[in-house]
């Protein structure tokens, strides 16, 4: 890593170099710089804020944090790592990967027929190069007035950008790799800001696998902390339908804020999955926006902590139109110490008439010291709405677990196989290739894990 | 002792639920090769009894002996009871959601038979079992005993006991919730299950089943022990008779 790469991230300096070192456009030097301008004008969180309960945000020293930049140079031959490469086989049938492996940059052959009906699967990087007009207008759409994503708006150097033109069907999922090493040697720890942007046209259909990660590393988690700060952006336009998984599957320094607003339009649908495995503190939003009416979300969220992680994860489902629906189902399970807080809030507004929304949160506690809160809130000022939510905290069943131990299964095998299926439920749910088995085996690797 | 060993020899055996003695001197010996039935009131304590044979620990032995094998089985897990040929088919078995029967039948086969099966020799093996249940092909992708009817958890119960191949099965009111024909089946099955090495203990209700699985031995439970046993003709007069003649029958003896 060269010196000259570490430059302290906070500093309005950075968001000037960033413009400059990669030839930005002035309008996108603007939007940074705005949104550096509102960072600065936000207070940052506390651990006492609603929304950042249990997440330690007190803990992370900014100061110390140096930005890195990913993917300075096109690298077609990078080495991936060797669990996405594995991953990459259950995704035989894909339309193209783009992945950045630390410096390195890899881009997608999309094939000649998805190149001439206009979809577009590239590094945010090459989109703001080679689709700066076509892009432009989603980097502004969805405004925020959250600290973290004005950060990352202000910051952002690396991510993905899909375009899937009306229309236009896509049966392969594209695959997505933002992967980093959180520990550079050095005694500061580091901080990236990918961003990815998915816009599918009206009356499209395509899927995402965008998989958030950093090198497991050699050093105890005594040095520095690292920052992953992602912001995910899915404009689901008319009638369009859109299936995307994430994987968040961090080393054990890095705190990673996450942030994913899918906004959905009339008649259209998304399907998401979101599987959190590991970081030191994951703290992750989802905000889904029903927008016009008959617009339908499907969230499924899969946590699976150990030691001492930190998972806290808050979704948000936003009913502005009428005739909508939305559902989610969240799945923790915490081995060791680890803790988790599930805040769900269903906002139903006044005009949202005849709206479904579900929610279902369900934790399992394996470590003795293990922790779940799960927190509902329900803002509903349409009357004539279907609404439920629900929520469990608890151990495993023992009655499930004798069942099997006296069919010869010992008691940690027996429980294994619970928590599996605990999750399996939910990826039945996911139907992106064969998401589900990769998803399965990601799980069971880290329940074997001591 | 007689030269041959009790594959089964229950002894003395007192059992507590929550502070709550349940079992109160239950004695029973059971050879390799036998059939033995144990009927019995509602609230007896014959699942309290399967229960404790295969290791639930809510059921605590508060004193005799389990020997199962010419060992004390007591202090051992409910796992280390069935790799060592135990097995009870449920009275009521839980349903495990998002646990698929194929998933559980391979490695519980595996962890009984202490080595993988290869798949496809597990698989012929699978299905040679379940034409012979008459389970369905969709089972197998289904989670354990989730929303199967009472008359399907059974079947798979026995189907599973069938791949285990137990020395000693316990079945406890496997034909309770039976339609005629699968009672038909289900008992085909248990007797498959039946050979000079094993042994069977067969907890009814009903003379029904044992039309079809013949006992050698019918013991009567009342009150946490057994107060009768006879040969397989005990269960007829049981059905003609009912329980209370059994009792009359124990209290006027106790008189004279
Ligand atoms: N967990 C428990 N807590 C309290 N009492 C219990 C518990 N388990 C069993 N018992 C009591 O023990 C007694 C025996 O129950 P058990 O289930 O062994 O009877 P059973 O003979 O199998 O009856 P059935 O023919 O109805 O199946 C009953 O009075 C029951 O209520
Ligand atoms: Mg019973």
């Amino acid at each position: 890593m060269s010196e000259s790469k570490l430059i302290n991230t906070f500093a309005r300096e950075r968001v000037d170099n960033l413009a400059s070192q990669n030839g930005e456009p002035s309008w996108l030097k603007e939007l940074r710089v705005s949104s550096w301008e509102a960072y600065l004008q936000t207070p940052m969180p506390t651990g006492r804020d609603e929304g950042w309960r249990k997440t330690e945000i007190d803990s992370l020293d900014l100061s110390t944090l140096n930005a890195i930049d990913l993917s300075t140079k096109n690298d077609l031959k990078a080495k991936l790592p060797d669990w996405f490469e594995t991953a990459l086989t259950f995704f035989d049938n894909h339309s193209g990967v783009v992945a950045e492996v630390g410096h390195s940059s890899i881009s997608a052959k999309l094939s000649a027929d998805l190149v001439s009906q206009g979809v577009i699967f590239c590094s945010i990087k090459q989109a703001l190069h080679d689709h700066a007009e076509l892009i432009r207008p989603y980097l502004s759409k969805i405004g925020s007035d959250q600290k973290f994503v004005l950060m990352n708006k202000a910051l952002f150097n690396s991510g993905t950008f899909l375009y899937v033109p009306a229309n236009v069907e896509i049966e392969g999922p594209f695959v997505s790799l933002t992967h980093f090493t959180s520990l550079n040697g050095a005694p500061n720890g580091v901080a990236i800001f990918p961003r990815l942007i998915a816009v599918l046209g009206k009356h499209s259909k395509a899927s995402l696998v965008n998989v958030l990660s950093s090198e497991q590393g050699k050093e105890s988690k005594s040095s520095s902390r690292s920052l992953a700060n992602a912001l995910v952006e899915v404009h689901v336009e008319a009638g369009a339908k859109f299936e995307y998984l994430e994987l968040q599957k961090f080393d054990d320094n890095v705190f990673a804020i996450t942030r994913t607003h899918n906004q959905v339009e009339q008649d259209a649908v998304i399907k998401s999955l979101t599987v959190a495995i590991g970081g030191s503190q994951l703290k992750g939003d989802i905000v889904t926006v029903l927008n016009a009416h008959g617009a339908s979300s499907d969230l499924q969220g899969i946590v699976l902590g150990d030691t001492d992680e930190h998972y806290s994860f808050n979704t948000i489902q936003k009913h502005n139109a009428p005739n909508t629906t939305s559902n989610i189902n969240f799945r923790v399970a915490l081995k060791g110490n680890a803790q988790s807080i599930y805040q769900g809030i269903i906002e139903v507004a006044k005009v949202a008439q005849k709206t479904a929304a579900f929610q279902s949160n369900k934790n399992l506690l394996l470590g003795a010291e293990a922790r779940a809160d799960s927190i509902p809130k329900l803002e509903i000022l349409a009357d004539d709405v279907k609404c439920s939510h629900g929520a469990t905290v608890g151990p495993v069943d023992r009655e499930q677990i004798f069942y099997l131990m006296s069919r010869g299964l010992a008691a940690p095998e027996a429980e294994e196989l619970i928590v599996t299926g605990f999750f399996r439920q939910i990826l039945e749910a996911c139907t992106i290739g064969r998401a589900k088995e990769w998803v399965y085996d990601v799980l069971a690797e880290k329940i074997h894990q001591v | 002792m007689t030269a041959k060993q009790p594959l089964l020899s229950v002894q003395n055996l007192h059992v507590k639920v929550e502070d709550k003695e349940i079992l109160k001197g239950v004695d029973l010996n059971i050879y390799a090769g036998e059939v033995h039935a144990i009927m019995g009131r509602n609230g007896s304590g014959k699942s309290t009894l399967s229960y404790t044979l295969i290791g639930h620990p809510r059921y605590v032995v508060t004193e005799g002996k389990i020997l199962f094998k010419g060992v004390d089985i007591v202090e051992m897990t409910p796992d280390q009871r069935a790799r060592n040929g135990m097995a009870l088919a449920f009275q009521y078995p839980v349903a495990i959601p998002g646990v698929s029967v194929s998933n559980f039948l391979r490695a519980s086969v595996k962890a009984i038979r202490g080595k993988d099966v290869p798949v496809k020799e597990f698989r012929q093996e699978l299905k040679a079992q379940m034409k012979k249940l008459g389970v369905a092909d969709e089972f197998l992708g289904r989670y354990i005993n989730d929303g199967f009817s009472g008359g399907e958890k059974k079947r798979i119960e026995i189907l599973q006991l069938a791949l285990l191949k137990p020395a000693l099965a316990v079945l406890d009111e496997t034909d309770s919730g039976l339609d005629i024909d699968a009672l038909k089946i289900v008992s085909e099955g248990i007797n498959n299950l039946s050979n000079p090495e094993t042994a069977i203990l067969l907890i009814t209700h009903y003379q029904r089943i044992l039309n079809y699985v013949e006992p050698q031995f019918v013991h009567v439970f009342q009150d946490g022990r057994i107060v009768k046993s006879g040969g397989g003709e005990l269960s007829k007069e049981l059905e003609a008779r009912g329980y209370d003649w059994v009792l009359q029958e124990l209290t006027s003896s106790a008189v004279s």
